[in-house]
């Protein structure tokens, strides 16, 4: 597979002809980093596979307007941010229907041995992440496992650095308790 | 204090991890993935994409048919145009079959039908030897003065070779 730029794979696929091969590689370069940062979110591999397509479905609507003043990266990663947020939130409306909150059904996601089978240090690292507020679920992880710098995460989530900085500190904090804690 | 001496570090982009957490980072996460998942994971968005736009494409058309000013105008044409191709045709053919049908009947069942239908086949007959002015003025009747003389009848035979025995036959 040849390797292109971010940028050379949008002038690719600005062009009618080679429109569908430029889709093509981009879903490669990027597929594994969106479904690890989505079903880090979402936990369960089903639901991760339905953000990831609905990510992809909308880079390929949208891809012809993206706008290069910037980085094609950090624009994937907002609307994977957007729809796992969505997805969380639809989730969220839906379990009210049902005797168990999101968090919950995550957590016995993470106990099910067809859906997760690390070592119990990491299963204790994924359901204290499951517990924290969404921003920093965001922010931890952007940081923590993308290794995203704060100006990159400032621009996908629309905070500032100062903030992220905050909401990364308080993450760890609670994530270092929960995790040594148990 | 040392919060705030943490979220400075973070600024100089140290995380200051605490060593739990610092030797988690980089280890596997341990979620399962099913087999070959990321090979067909492209093929499978092509097809949902694919799927969506033939989707949106009916709903394009559904749509443009809920506005009366669209579909009135198109519905009339469709069905004048079904009248037209499929009914307009049928009616003539049915009334001809029928009139057809029912002058058999009578020419097989009502003989006074029968005479005049053929008195009305010569009357066109007539009409058609007219049309072509045909002149008639000259008598054809065999005891006329276009009578042939007998030696003209004579020379006929031996022209063609016939045996003259043959006019005592008639």
């Amino acid at each position: 597979m040849p390797e292109y730029t971010d940028n050379e794979l949008v002038e690719l696929f600005r062009d009618a002809d080679k429109k569908h091969y430029a889709f093509n590689l981009l879903v490669q370069k990027h597929q594994e980093k969106v479904y690890y940062f989505v079903r880090r979110m979402v936990i369960d591999h089903d639901d991760t596979d339905d953000v990831v397509q609905n990510i992809f479905i909308k880079v390929w609507n949208n891809l012809g307007s993206f706008r290069e003043d910037s980085k094609l990266f950090t624009w994937l990663y907002r609307i994977a941010v957007n729809e796992s947020l969505s997805f969380l939130k639809s989730k969220q409306l839906r379990s009210y229907l049902s005797l168990s909150t999101p968090e919950a059904m995550m957590v016995k996601s993470l106990h099910d041995e067809t859906n997760f089978d690390g070592p119990e240090i990491q299963r204790r690292l994924s359901e204290a992440i499951i517990r924290l507020p969404k921003k920093q679920q965001l922010v931890f992880n952007m940081r923590y496992y993308d290794d995203l710098s704060y100006d990159e995460m400032s621009e996908i989530l629309g905070t500032s650095v100062g903030a992220l900085k905050a909401s990364y500190h308080f993450a760890v904090k609670k994530i270092e308790e929960f995790v040594t804690a148990n | 204090m040392k919060m705030k001496q943490n979220i400075s570090n973070q600024t100089n982009g140290t995380d200051n991890l605490p060593p739990v957490l610092e030797n988690l980072r980089y280890e596997v996460t341990g979620f399962r993935v099913p087999n070959g998942y990321f090979d067909s994971l492209n093929s499978r968005i092509v097809d949902e994409i694919k799927k969506q736009e033939n989707k949106s494409l009916l709903k394009s058309i559904v749509h443009s048919f809920r506005k009366p000013l669209v579909w009135a105008p198109v519905a009339t044409i469709f069905v004048i145009s079904l009248l037209l191709i499929f009914v307009a045709p049928l009616k003539k053919n049915t009334t001809n079959q029928v009139a057809d049908e029912w002058t058999e009947i009578n020419m097989v069942y009502d003989p006074s039908y029968a005479a005049e239908a053929l008195l009305a086949e010569r009357n066109s007959i007539d009409k058609e030897l007219e049309d072509n002015d045909i002149n008639y003025s000259e008598p054809v009747s065999l005891t006329g003065q276009n009578q042939p003389t007998d030696a003209e009848i004579e020379q006929y035979l031996k022209e063609h070779e016939i045996d003259a025995d043959i006019l005592n036959e008639y």
